[in-house]
Formats: C-alpha cells, sequence, structure tokens
C-alpha cells in the first residue's frame, strides 16, 4: 500500500494510490455489468440507474468530504453529524416563511456554531473526539426533541412563500441538461476545492502535519488548535449541506433524516484510501469511497438485499478494511493506528 | 495517618465523590420531588437500573482497561431479541444460553480485534455496532418480538415479584452480579491485572502479564454483561422491543465517568459506575415527576454526557497545563513587575 507521508512521494504516485480505489469501483461496476449480462439483475446498465448511484454516492460524498478534514487531522470521526444534519434541515424548513436565503444562511450559521464548539472541545480541551462528538449527537437530538416534540414538519406548512418551497425542494432536484443533478455538481465543487485546500495550501500541510503527529507539529509553531477547529467547521458546514440535501429530497423535516451518515462517510473515507490515525490519504481517494458505497448499495438492493443486510455489510467491509490499514501501516513501522 | 488538613478533606471528597452526590440527590428528591420517596417508586427505579448495571459491570472493566464498548447498546438488544425470538424454538434454557452466548462472542470478535489487530476499540466495536444493528432488524424483522406462553408469564412475575421490601429477584441477580464484579477486581490478583493493564500497557507487560488476555477478557466481560442485562429484562417485560438498548450506551459512558473511572484507563470500579447509574436514574426519574416530558428528559441526559466529557477534558486539560509550572515564580515575578511599575 502506498504511503504518501514517506519523503519524495511524487503526485504521481499519490495519483497511483487514488486510482487503486477508482480500480475498486470500476471492479464493481464491471460485477454490476456481468450480473446483468447473466440475467440475474436488471436495469443496472441504465442512464437513470447510474444517475441513482451518482446521486446516492453525492450525499455520502458531501459528508465525507468534509469528515475527511477530521480524519486527516487524526481524530478520527464526526459522530454529531446525523443530528447536525437533522436539525439544520428542521431549522431551514422551519424559517422558510422569511424566504429562502435567510433561512439558508441560518441553516449554515448552526452548522458552523456546531464545528466551531466541537473543533474547541477537540482541538484545545482534548477531549476524545468520538465521545464528544457522539454526546453532541444526544444533545442536538434533545434540543430537535424538545423544540418540535417529535413532530415532523413540511415546508409548506408554516406560511412559507411559494418562491421560497419552490427554491428548498430544488436543492435535490435541480438538474442541469436534465441529468446533473444539483448535489452532484455541488459534490464535485467540494472535492475540487478539498484537494486544493487539502494538497496546496498552508492549512493542508499544517493539516498533515497535525494529522501526523500532534507534538510536532505543536513544537513546530503550529495552532494546532486551531487547525483542528478548522477540519470540525469543515465538517459541520458540509453536514449541513448534505442535511438540506437530503431533507429537500425527502420534502420533510424529521430527526431521522441524517441517520446512518455518520458511519457512511467513514467508511467512505476508509475505503478511500484515508488512515484513522491521520495524516494519510487524499480528497480524490474520499470521492472514490463514496462511489463505492453508492455502486454497493445499489448492487445490493438489484440483487434483494435487504437495507439491514446491507449495514451488515457495511460494517463487515469497514472493520476489514481499517483491519488492513492499520496491519499495513504495523508492517511499515509507523504503528500508530 | 496523614494530617487532617483542607487537603485531606478534598481528598475524602474526590475519592467518595459519587457517594456524596448520590446522598445528596437522593435527600433532594425525597424532600422536593412530589412521590419520589415511597417503596413502589423506589423498587421501580432499582427495575430500571437493573439492566443498565449488568451493562457497567463489563463496559467499566473495560474503560479500567483503557478501552471504550460502543457495541453495548446493540449487544442489549441483539441479545433481548435472541432470547425471546429463539423460544420457541429452543426452550428457555436454550435461547438465553445462546443470546448470553451470543453477546460473549461480541466480545471476543471486539477483543481479538483491538488486542491481536491493533485498531482503536471505538472504532472497532463502532463497526461492530453497526453490523449488530443489522442483525437486529435482520433477525427480527423490524417488529418487536414477544412471547405470551404461560411459562413466559410465570417467569416475569418470578421475576418481577418483591421477594423483600425493594427487592425483586431481578433486582438481586443485578446486585449479585455487581458485587461479586466488584469483589473480585478489589480482591483477587487477576481483577487488579485490569487495573495494571489500563494504567500502563508497557509495564503490564514487562511485568509478565499478559496484557492481549486480559483485554479480550475485558471485552468479553463486556458483552456476556450487556447480553445478561438485555436477557433479564426482556424476560421480565416478556416483550424484546428494538429500542431496548438504545439509551444504554449515553447512560452507561456518562454513569461510568461520574463514578470515577477514568477514560484513560487504571481508575474506578464497578460498584462506583452502579451508585453513578442510580443517581442518574434518580435525576431522569425527578425529571418525570416534575411533570417535563420524555424529551426533557432525554435531552438532560445528553446534557450531563457533554458535561461529564468536557469536565473531563478540562481536569486533563488543566492538569497539563499547571504540569511543571512554578506558581511562588509567578507570584515572585508579578510582584517584582508591581514594585517596577511602582517606582
Amino acid at each position: 500500500m502506498a504511503d504518501d507521508r514517506s519523503l519524495g512521494s511524487s503526485s504521481v504516485g499519490r495519483l497511483v494510490s487514488a486510482a487503486g480505489v477508482y480500480g475498486i469501483a470500476a471492479l464493481f461496476l464491471a460485477v454490476g455489468a456481468l450480473l446483468q449480462a447473466t440475467g440475474i439483475i436488471r436495469g443496472f446498465l441504465t442512464i437513470q440507474n447510474m444517475l441513482n448511484i451518482v446521486d446516492a454516492a453525492a450525499l455520502v460524498g458531501i459528508v465525507a468530504v468534509g469528515m475527511a478534514f477530521v480524519t486527516y487531522s487524526g481524530h478520527f470521526a464526526d459522530m454529531s453529524v446525523p443530528t447536525t444534519m437533522g436539525f439544520t434541515g428542521y431549522v431551514c424548513i422551519e424559517l422558510l416563511r422569511y424566504g429562502f436565503i435567510p433561512a439558508v444562511i441560518v441553516a449554515l450559521a448552526i452548522g458552523l456554531l456546531i464545528g466551531l464548539m466541537n473543533g474547541f472541545v477537540v482541538g484545545k480541551l482534548k477531549a476524545n473526539p468520538i465521545i464528544w462528538t457522539l454526546a453532541v449527537n444526544y444533545v442536538t437530538m434533545g434540543v430537535i426533541r424538545l423544540i418540535w416534540v417529535n413532530k415532523q414538519i413540511y415546508p409548506d406548512m408554516r406560511g412559507s412563500g411559494q418562491k421560497a418551497v419552490e427554491l428548498f425542494d430544488n436543492i435535490y432536484r435541480l438538474r442541469f441538461f436534465n441529468l446533473i443533478g444539483l448535489p452532484v455538481v455541488m459534490l464535485l465543487v467540494l472535492v475540487v476545492a478539498g484537494q486544493f485546500v487539502m494538497t496546496k495550501t498552508s492549512f493542508g500541510v499544517k493539516l498533515k502535519l497535525t494529522g501526523s503527529s500532534l507534538r510536532a507539529a505543536k513544537f513546530s509553531g503550529i495552532s494546532v488548535e486551531r487547525v483542528i477547529t478548522t477540519a470540525f467547521v469543515l465538517t459541520a458546514l458540509t453536514a449541513t449541506i448534505a442535511g438540506l440535501a437530503v431533507t429537500s429530497l425527502s420534502r420533510v423535516g424529521a430527526w431521522y433524516n441524517g441517520a446512518g451518515y455518520d458511519f457512511k462517510a467513514v467508511t467512505a473515507i476508509v475505503i478511500g484510501g484515508m488512515t484513522l490515525a491521520g495524516g494519510r490519504g487524499s480528497i480524490l481517494g474520499v470521492l472514490g469511497g463514496s462511489l463505492i458505497i453508492g455502486l454497493l448499495n445499489n448492487v445490493l438492493t438489484l440483487l434483494g438485499v435487504g437495507t439491514f443486510s446491507q449495514d451488515m455489510i457495511r460494517g463487515a467491509i469497514f472493520i476489514v478494511v481499517v483491519g488492513i490499514n492499520a496491519k499495513s501501516l504495523r508492517s511499515l513501522g509507523r504503528d500508530d493506528a | 495517618m496523614r494530617k487532617l488538613g483542607k487537603n485531606s478533606l478534598l481528598a475524602f471528597g474526590d475519592k467518595y465523590r459519587i457517594y456524596i452526590l448520590f446522598a445528596l440527590v437522593f435527600a433532594f428528591m425525597s424532600l422536593f420531588a412530589p412521590r419520589f420517596f415511597n417503596v413502589f417508586n423506589i423498587t421501580s427505579i432499582l427495575k430500571v437500573i437493573s439492566m443498565n448495571a449488568c451493562v457497567a459491570i463489563g463496559f467499566t472493566v473495560v474503560m479500567i482497561c483503557g478501552q471504550l464498548d460502543l457495541s453495548i447498546g446493540t449487544v442489549i438488544t441483539f441479545a433481548g431479541v435472541l432470547a425471546l425470538g429463539l423460544k420457541p424454538a429452543l426452550g428457555y434454557a436454550g435461547s438465553i444460553a445462546v443470546a448470553v452466548v451470543a453477546g460473549g462472542l461480541v466480545g471476543v470478535l471486539n477483543g481479538l480485534l483491538v488486542a491481536k489487530a491493533k485498531i482503536n476499540s471505538f472504532i472497532v466495536t463502532l463497526g461492530t455496532m453497526t453490523v449488530l444493528q443489522g442483525a437486529i432488524y435482520q433477525f427480527s424483522g423490524g417488529n418487536s418480538i414477544s412471547v405470551s406462553t404461560p411459562d413466559a408469564f410465570v417467569i416475569s412475575d418470578f421475576l418481577g415479584k418483591s421477594l423483600l421490601p425493594l427487592l425483586t429477584p431481578r433486582i438481586l441477580i443485578s446486585l449479585v452480579l455487581v458485587l461479586a464484579m466488584e469483589a473480585y477486581l478489589r480482591r483477587t490478583r487477576s481483577g487488579r491485572n485490569f487495573y495494571l493493564v489500563g494504567g500502563n500497557r508497557n509495564t503490564a507487560w514487562l511485568a509478565g502479564i499478559p496484557t492481549d488476555k486480559y483485554t479480550v477478557a475485558a471485552f468479553v466481560l463486556s458483552g456476556v454483561g450487556a447480553a445478561i442485562g438485555g436477557v433479564l429484562s426482556v424476560l421480565e417485560s416478556t416483550a424484546a422491543t428494538l429500542k431496548l438498548g438504545e439509551n444504554s450506551l449515553m447512560y452507561v459512558i456518562s454513569a461510568t465517568i461520574i463514578g470515577g473511572t477514568a477514560m484513560s484507563g487504571g481508575k474506578g470500579g464497578v460498584l462506583r459506575s452502579v451508585v453513578a447509574i442510580f443517581t442518574l436514574e434518580m435525576l431522569y426519574t425527578g425529571v418525570i415527576l416534575f411533570g417535563l416530558g420524555n424529551e426533557v428528559k432525554i435531552f438532560i441526559a445528553g446534557l450531563i454526557l457533554a458535561y461529564v466529557v468536557l469536565y473531563e477534558a478540562y481536569a486533563t486539560y488543566k492538569h497539563e497545563n499547571d504540569l511543571g509550572r512554578r506558581p511562588e515564580l509567578m507570584k515572585e515575578l508579578e510582584a517584582r513587575r508591581m514594585a517596577k511599575e511602582k517606582a
């Protein structure tokens, strides 16, 4: 397995290691095609189905691209993503009556605040990231239940204007050339931006050092607190974007809107070659990981495997990939996983 | 004897923090919460906590070892669903055995992945949690499982009937398990080894303790404890809902930390965790008794967990910040600066 932390790794080498993920994705595509050719599944190689795969991958991918920054910084994952998605969706629908733009801005501001809080507590006070964000997840769930008391809300029931509702519906439904959905475009923009930030900016370099060795980063004068906080803020913001898209898709504000996205995103990240030890991997790989998650779901669904068995398969894949990663790092003599 | 003074009083307060907290909350609730201080209410609190008490037995050991087990909630539900779901085929003896063994196997898997594959424990258990979640829905088809045969009701009645005031057989079983585990951890050599493994893994290994074995054992205890908690709970209620273990993770983690078990390992105790669970449950019951809804209860439970994690992180942060600092030197410098400013 390529280790791009080693000195002198070229950008070509990095591309090759990221390309491995796309190889696996291509393999899945081939398996799907083969299954269709042998008549086991139907309707895999259609334009509509490919669009479905890409759309599903886009939602996971948007979360994963943001969360990848937390993983890259060596803080594993942000478990507060599901309720961040649910909560911001609720808020946006509730505020649609004041117009579409204000509603979205407030939703993003709330996401920003959650990210800042997570970043402060994990970065500055060094709380265990998983436990803290899990606690935040419960608290946000409590806030949702306190405010809306288990009620689901719909975009057009709070006296919000026709125009705002239409715009909100379009977050998920807008299609360019009748093909490419807005979430896909957002994902691509985020991937390009994320890859640029991670490899070409000073923040990216600081993040890499922070993820590789927090002490070394601290002693070389990097404000690790700020770097980590930025990573958590990016996660919360992308979670908010995905939350709005999911809420727009289901046209209902509900606490379960983001359920499962935390784990799907982490799985996409580790499949994409980013190690949970931090400091290794790339956003392009994460994009590949999200595509694989989308393809896997699609093929399994066409095969008639239920959602729950898919959870089991995804969990098993997650454990195996993390295990392989940890083992390969150890054989490289970098036993910090 | 150390001399008495402010510091030893503080140390006393720190050591018995959870018992003092327990007494305070109990006194407060008895005085102010309506319908709190009576046998019926306290029995029902004990019944509620007897599930999480069983869970805390193993979870605390895992945390003493310096690891975390996020899969306990799903193990509870999984064991509960198995115990009732397999009952028609295997009878109670068989289904209960399968449920408890399944909990143990989950523990073995977690432990091996942590100890041998050297993956972070919360990452491993996050994975097993997802797998189990799928398995639960797969097995139950997404519905609650209930049994309504006469023998099920006989067992349910037996477990729920008060033998002595406050003590039903189910509470008694949980209590015995908790006390046995506490005695094992405190009084036996192998029990104390868990603390050594959590306190400093390398030192423990150099001292000849098979650290990997102890890590696996801790996860097995956690799996078995969670399974027993789930099984006892469904045996009494004769129904296993898929939400059975939903909030246990949140309750048990906060209680274990409040009870004084350090997340870094090497410190803590089972009895303290259980007393903390009792304390928290009194608070939650109080919330309901004061007429606030279930939503408020969940919100407060989340806040308590967040506060506890924050407090623990802040204490560590402050400790590390103050480490190696000489306050008297700072005072002297400050005094000099003041003198300079005056002059």
